[in-house]
């Protein structure tokens, strides 16, 4: 049989040119008996290791065949193409520093490579040129050229079923033989099989920006571009002999596999003259004599004992002495950061600083030594959170320590998204931009699978149509395709050697940042080093806070650790459901869990973080967790056959009643209960987390419930624990993180509990982060006694502040709301209006003249009536600003006419009426501290029967009724089947609706678009947690305008009225 | 905006989907902005017949003159009716005002009541309730206007000038006083296209063939002089013969390009000139010219052979022989971008193809001088599978031996022309250039592919090379 290698392949990571994911080349590959398969993107190694992924886990199922890693230089200096494959690793390291050098040159996503250059790094590798379109004397004189300068050349000759193939390629074999580069026969291929073409016409026009209509001659006149049998390239090349053979002849000479880039961690932070163990040794027992000042506990002596020597065997104390560095340094700078990750909850980390997580709390039996053995050869992971305010320096001096030849930030691949790939679809297939925009209003969020049918009609299309199911047919096929590759948000991938001797090193949009080629997946299959260095809007809210507390035992608070612990208090808050503002609590779902499961100490808040989450939610966990808990189901243990351990479930399950709950424990489920091997779990937790391998799950959960089965195990439990291993896939949340988490649920809950005050302050003064607005979040304060004051020229600051309390007895102090808090008011203007106010401004001209205010910045202002203490009332002072103008542009302009003082005539302006007042707070501030809005409907809301939502307390279980308000936010998660969670607020409080799905798909629009609501429906309760599920909607938006009226009437044809609020819509 | 789509809940600004949810059989059209302001453009020419003096106010007014005119029709009520009926029984949508002032007008018809006429000098009441955007201010300086609490006309009336000048500009003043007439407003008043038209009339009515070609030439020269001092050129042209009886049979002609030159389109005439019957003489003769553009120079005239003159000269022929064969005999055969060949040629007007986009053909693509218009059967092909050209096939009763051949040239299905569940990986056709034993070349291809026995593919001839 025919030896054949294909060695021109490219995959989608040459964006909008391949059509097939790397790792369907590869199978496609191995399915035809293809010896290799060389897979070579332009200028790029993004899909490289996916590929080589792929050829791993086949290699599993018994399927050999071999992925090369190569790559097609394109030349920016009329140099032909050329497909450069490194026969071992140095001539690799030559290749990505040759691709860093070509993308550190360009714009971000560019390469810009010459002749030059790679001549500079040709050593070792193996080169085939592509020929052009055109066979010139231009390409004659080039590869001969390339044949003479470089050793190992061939010339790569596709058989495309053009006009004039034979032609072609008998020029093309005259060519390699006068060369001396030998003719090489390759297919060209941009998709693994011929019914991708559609798909990569649809490509084509979007990287040309035209319709297929359009398109024309740049689209390919044929489907031949994809993989072929040995059998058939030398049917095709039948008339070359030795051709064909000739790749697979090259691929026998590569001596370069990716499972060749070992891993070696940078050894910065060891002080010369020790060993890194010895040095990691003494910061982690310095550590705990810090953490236990009145003697470190025996338990915790033999753990870290335990720990560090396994650190040491395997080999790891530089990974953790970097990220102890970075932490360090992070803490000096006044920065609060928490680690997070399998590794993180250790006590060396709690010794460390890394964590303020104490690994002696009850019930964090958190083996350790579990998390490193098990992912053999993988590093250990923690993921380091810091204040997302501040993040940018830790980054930087990560940059600064390792310097950017060793540092950088790994990629995110930013694949299609249903909404992106039925737009562009839609848009090249010539559909008018209204309907591409419907059909992709109809996806809801980033995780719908397609557009349903009845979504089409209901959006005024026909979902038969032609065009449309050519659309949706397509588009569908697009997901999950790479679009570009971004920066990822803060993970870090560190070397010892060069990085770029590694991966190929580009440009970030963002001036001065680099990141490679690779996501965090490819550099865990490597067994590369990663830190993740991420941002957490909670982190900078608590320190905000930390700042304004009161000292605790005369002793600053400025760590997570420093609040006092366990404090009932804080758990009876939480049990109520209070909890606006507190980290990962504060969701609906959230919300309506508390007071069904009760928290009462740490560990019950780590559950809490982790069982409102798909995973436990589509494996139906949530329930008999709940129960159990309550006493109302006894706290079994599903046993095994008789043969068996028979308590091997609850070693696993125990601590959380036998019900699983985290990843971790399906894990260990897997391995214990289904006897999956630890490559076997690797593969099903790896299958499950990427777009690839959607069959593989399947074949997995096989394995495991008849694992289970076998073993004696119930069908029904195995096939549940399966669904929740399967919900993990890609909202995985393990135990390891939920414990940190938890920590910042405990910290954040204490400060709201003990200084509303300070809290409402540090979380306005981070925003935007969490789940609600900032209007949200003063109403809350003040129904917690906090007294906030408007922002006020004369008294805030940018950020929003603590006042000096009127009454020395009150408990709070009272909250100025920042300048920060007025729309479109930019922070230099603030800052400016606040030197100029300490430099004795008292008046809207001395704001003018020494803040040197823009106009527009003091017109802001002035709406947003911050010159309150100055007499002016909000129109006054927009009148003053308007009138100024003409005086401060001719300070500006001619300095002689400064003191030109202009006296006019008072002019009378008329009063703002409350609900005027109100709407403009909402329009310039977002929020009123005056009234509510729905306070002036209050009467016609009665009249229609409505009651507040506060009545909801009060109401009885199954009532029916009717409640108005205002639309604050709506949510559809996606494992909700359908179900929309609407949240109204009114002046007395909130009400949570929920609209199953008849009721939404009968008010769409109305559910989705309308800002102020009458929902009628029926009351639901269940202990504290009250919902009312609607029945019946009447939109009352319209009516919102009418806070803009005043006494007498405007002929009012064709006004057209803004909206009030923005709801917050979460899909 | 109509009553009727108003009940339906439809309005101005919505989005084409979300009227389609609601009203899941409306019709939609995209918005075509130069269409309309071409539609008020003969809406502004229409309504001379109410006054000369009327100005478009793009992109959807109009402003009538109306002083001295009203009487006419009875008084302004009565134009206003009459106006009104007229532009009903055109189906258009409109509201109506009548003040002293183009602002007054405008405001009243913007935010005021339809059919409002002001009493002269009584302006200033009506537009006392209305809100500062009724100014035909910038809409940013009108809501902040409204947001100090001016929200009426009357409030602005009142407030001091200089103050208010101080704040929101002269233009707001000014525009404040030109609605309320205390200063002038110049209207942009249409200026009517001068028809491009030319007469002669004669003492005596003539008949004689000659004469009628001698006054062809004539009222071709008038007119044309009249273009070419205008920098003009019309790409056609009608000449009524205007006889005694009343009856004025006519003549037209059309230029592949647009032309001034008399004696080229008096030419175009003469053939035509004796199917012209002129009864018991003709009195006068006019001409009309139409499709006029600008024409810079006289193409033609300069030295040098450049590809302009060159169609130039070429133009009198093919006007010569599109006006004798008629407009759609005569086409030049212009490449479109398609791998198939029935769609890779086009038919459009001989000359004037836009220079800018030089479509070439691909030298790389050989494509057959005569290509069918529809492909003939081929029978009693022999070929060797799977895709090796044809050894012998039979055309039109004849067998011919294939020498020869080159192929194939595999050309997929435009895919997006059928259903996406159709779309098939083996609707493909294969094309060979083959020679026979004479030496004659052929273009045939193989519609599908083998190894299908239930659809075996077909043979087919498309051209002939040479």
């Amino acid at each position: 049989m025919t030896r054949y290698a294909e060695l021109q392949a490219a995959s989608n990571f040459s964006f909008l040119q391949g059509a097939s994911h790397p790792h369907e080349l590869v199978t496609g590959a191995a399915a035809l008996g293809l010896e290799a398969i060389g897979i070579c993107d332009r200028n790029s190694l993004a899909g490289a290791v996916r590929a080589w992924r792929q050829m791993r886990d086949l290699e599993d199922q018994g399927v050999i065949v071999r992925a090369l890693t190569g790559c097609r230089l394109d030349f920016a200096d009329g140099t032909p193409s050329l497909l450069v494959y490194p026969s071992d690793r140095e001539a690799y390291g030559r290749l990505t520093r040759l691709l860093t050098l070509g993308q550190r040159r360009a714009e971000k996503g560019g390469c810009e490579l010459r002749w030059r250059d790679y001549l500079d790094h040709a050593e070792g590798q193996l080169v085939l040129v592509v020929p052009p379109e055109r066979l010139d004397a231009g390409f004659e004189a080039d590869l001969a050229r390339i044949a003479r300068e470089l050793p190992d050349v061939w010339l790569a000759a596709a058989r495309r079923y053009g006009p004039r193939d034979l032609d072609r390629l008998s020029r093309l074999a005259a060519l390699a033989q006068a060369s001396g580069a030998p003719l090489t026969a390759v297919n060209d291929v941009l998709y693994h099989g011929p019914e991708r073409r559609p798909l990569q016409d649809v490509l084509t026009c979007i990287r040309e920006g035209c319709t297929i209509h359009e398109a024309g001659l740049r689209l390919a006149a044929n489907a031949e571009r994809h993989l072929k049998s040995p059998a058939e390239m030398a049917r095709l090349f039948a008339r070359f002999p030795g051709a064909v053979e000739r790749g697979a002849e090259i691929a026998g000479r590569i001596d370069f596999d990716l499972g060749q880039l070992r891993y070696e961690y940078p050894d910065e932070p060891v002080p010369p003259g020790k060993t890194a163990i010895q040095h990691l040794r003494d910061l982690t027992w310095a550590g705990a004599e810090w953490r236990y000042p009145n003697g470190v506990p025996e338990k915790v002596r033999g753990l870290v004992a335990h720990e560090l020597d396994l650190i040491e065997k395997l080999d790891f104390p530089n990974y953790f002495l970097t990220v102890h560095d970075i932490v360090h340094w992070a803490r000096e700078q006044k920065i609060l950061c928490q680690g997070r990750g399998s590794a993180a909850n250790s006590c060396v980390c709690f010794c460390l600083g890394i964590t303020a997580v104490d690994p002696t709390k009850p019930d964090q039996d958190l083996l350790f030594s579990r998390f490193i053995s098990e992912k053999r050869g993988e590093p250990p992971d923690i993921d380091v959170d810091f204040e997302h305010e501040r993040r940018e320096e830790v980054m930087q001096y990560v940059y600064r320590r390792y310097g950017r030849e060793r540092a950088a930030i790994v990629a995110t691949v930013i694949h299609y998204r249903p909404r992106m790939a039925i737009r562009q679809v839609g848009k090249a297939l010539g559909l008018t931009e209204d309907i591409t925009a419907a059909l992709a209003g109809t996806v809801w969020g980033s995780y719908g699978d397609g557009v349903p049918d009845e979504h089409i009609r209901q959006c005024g299309l026909d979902p038969t149509a032609p065009e449309i199911r050519r659309a949706t047919a397509l588009a569908q096929e697009l997901l999950g395709f790479p679009r570009h590759l971004s920066q990822h948000v803060g993970g870090y991938v560190l070397t010892k050697r060069r990085l770029d001797e590694t991966v190929p090193i580009g440009n970030a949009a963002m001036a001065e940042r680099t990141f490679i080629e690779w996501d965090k997946d490819d550099i865990d299959a490597l067994g590369l080093m990663k830190v993740d260095v991420l941002a957490l809007g909670m982190l900078s809210a608590l320190r905000k806070s930390f700042a304004l507390l009161p000292p605790i035992a005369g002793r600053r608070v400025v760590d997570i650790a420093d609040l006092p612990q366990e404090d009932p208090e804080v758990y009876e808050m939480l049990c109520h459901a209070d909890s606006v503002g507190v980290f990962q609590v504060e969701s609906r779902a959230q919300m309506s869990m508390l007071p069904r499961l009760k928290p009462r100490k740490f560990y019950d808040l780590v559950i809490e973080v982790a069982i409102v989450r798909p995973g436990p939610i589509q494996g139906d966990m949530v329930h008999p967790y709940l129960k159990r808990r309550d006493g109302i189901e006894p706290v079994t243990y599903p046993k095994p056959g008789p043969d068996f351990p028979q308590d091997e479930m609850k070693s696993i399950l125990g601590k959380t009643l036998g019900v699983p709950l985290f990843q971790e424990q399906a894990m260990r489920v897997a391995i214990v209960g289904a006897e999956f091997s630890d490559d076997d779990a690797d593969g099903l937790r790896r299958s499950m987390a990427t777009f690839r391998n959607l069959g593989t799950v399947g074949e997995y959960g096989v394995k495991f419930v008849e694992g289970m089965v076998r073993r004696g195990y119930d069908r029904d439990f195995a096939e549940r624990c399966f669904k929740q291993i399967e919900g993990f896939g890609s909202y995985g949340f393990p135990e390891s993180h939920a414990i940190s988490f938890a920590l910042l649920v405990y910290a954040s809950a204490w400060v709201k509990k003990h200084h509303p005050d300070a809290f409402c302050v540090g979380l306005l003064n981070s925003q935007p982060m969490g789940f609600y607005q900032p209007a949200q979040l003063v109403r809350d304060a003040r129904e917690h006694g906090v007294e906030v004051r408007p922002p006020d020229v004369m008294f805030s600051d940018w950020d929003c502040t603590l006042e000096e309390k009127d009454d020395p007895r009150e408990r709070l102090r009272p909250v100025r709301l920042g300048l920060r808090q007025i729309k479109g008011l930019k922070q230099a203007d603030g800052e400016a209006l606040v030197k100029a106010r300490e430099m004795g401004a008292r008046s809207v001209e001395d704001f003018a003249r020494r803040g040197r205010l823009s106009r527009r910045s003091l017109e802001l202002l002035a709406e947003a009536d911050a010159f309150r203490s100055l007499g002016l009332s909000r129109r006054e002072a927009l009148w003053a600003v308007k009138g100024l103008a003409g005086e401060w542009d001719a300070e500006r302009n001619a300095p002689l006419l400064l003191r030109q003082n202009l006296k006019e005539t008072q002019v009378p302006l008329p009063f703002m009426t409350a609900s005027q007042g109100v709407a403009e707070d909402y329009r310039t501030t977002s929020l009123s501290l005056k009234a509510h809005p729905m306070d002036f409907f209050r009467e016609d809301l009665a009249r229609m029967g409505a009651v507040p939502c506060a009545a909801l307390k009060t109401a009885r279980d199954r009532r029916r009724l009717s409640v108005g308000g205002l639309v604050l936010v709506r949510q559809r998660p996606g494992t909700a089947k359908g179900v929309v969670f609407l949240t109204l607020e009114d002046e007395t409080g909130i009400a949570n609706l929920v609209v199953w799905r008849d009721a939404f798909e009968a008010n769409r629009r109305l559910v989705m678009g309308a800002s102020f609501l009458v929902v009628h429906g029926q009351v639901q309760k269940e202990g504290e947690v009250i919902h009312v599920v609607a029945e019946r909607f009447t939109d009352l938006s319209h009516r919102l305008s009418e806070l803009r009226e005043d006494e007498a009437p405007v002929a009012a044809h064709n006004r057209v009225t803004g909206r009030l609020i923005r709801s917050r819509d979460f899909h | 905006m109509s009553p009727e789509a108003a009940r339906l809940g439809l309005r101005v600004g919505q989005k084409a989907t979300d009227a389609a949810a609601l009203v899941p059989e409306l019709a939609t059209a995209d918005a075509e902005p130069e269409a309309d302001a071409a539609a008020l453009t003969e809406l502004v020419h229409w309504c001379v017949r109410f006054s000369p003096a009327v100005a478009a106010d793009p992109p959807d007014g109009l402003f009538l003159d109306i002083s001295g005119v009203a009487h006419l029709w009875g008084g302004e009520a009565e134009l206003m009716a009459d106006l009104r009926v007229r532009l009903l029984a055109n189906g258009l949508l409109f509201r109506l005002t009548i003040a002293d002032t183009p602002g007054a007008a405008w405001a009243l018809a913007h935010h005021g009541r339809d059919g409002t006429i002001a009493p002269p000098n009584g302006q200033a009441a009506l537009l006392k309730p209305l809100p500062p955007a009724a100014l035909r201010l910038d809409p940013d300086a009108a809501a902040q206007i409204e947001r100090l609490g001016l929200r009426r006309l009357e409030q602005l009336m009142d407030i001091p000038r200089a103050p208010l000048g101080r704040r929101f500009g002269a233009a707001t003043l000014m525009r404040l006083d030109q609605a309320l007439g205390r200063m002038p407003e110049a209207l942009a008043f249409r200026r009517p296209p001068t028809p491009y038209v030319a007469r002669l009339a004669f003492f005596e009515p003539i008949s004689a063939p000659e004469d009628m070609a001698r006054v062809t030439e004539d009222v071709v020269a008038k007119l044309c002089a009249r273009l070419e001092a205008e920098g003009r050129g019309a790409r056609r042209f009608e000449i009524a013969f205007h006889r005694v009886d009343g009856k004025a049979p006519s003549l037209a002609v059309g230029l592949s390009l647009a032309g001034r030159e008399a004696r080229r389109i008096a030419r175009l005439f003469q053939p035509k000139l004796e199917t012209v019957d002129p009864g018991f003489g003709v009195e006068s003769v006019t001409i009309a010219a139409y499709a006029v553009e600008a024409v810079s120079g006289r193409q033609g005239r300069i030295a040098g052979g450049d590809a302009a003159a060159a169609e130039e000269g070429l133009a009198a022929l093919v006007d010569r022989l599109a006006n004798r064969l008629g407009p759609t005999r005569v086409w030049r055969a212009v490449p479109v971008e398609s791998h198939v060949p029935e769609r890779s040629v086009r038919a459009e007007p001989p000359l004037g193809g836009s220079k800018e986009e030089a479509r070439t053909w691909n030298p790389e693509a050989p494509r057959p001088v005569r290509l069918f218009r529809r492909p003939e059967p081929l029978e009693q092909v022999m070929a060797l599978t799977p895709d090796d050209p044809p050894r012998q096939f039979r055309w039109r009763g004849r067998t011919h031996q294939v020498r020869r051949a080159e192929g194939p040239e595999r050309i997929g299905e435009e895919w997006w022309r059928r259903g996406i569940e159709e779309v098939s990986v083996v609707h493909v056709r294969d094309y060979y250039r083959v020679e026979d034993q004479d030496g004659a070349r052929f273009w045939v291809f193989r519609a599908g592919l083998y190894g299908d026995p239930a659809a075996p593919p077909k043979w087919w001839l498309h051209g002939l090379f040479g």
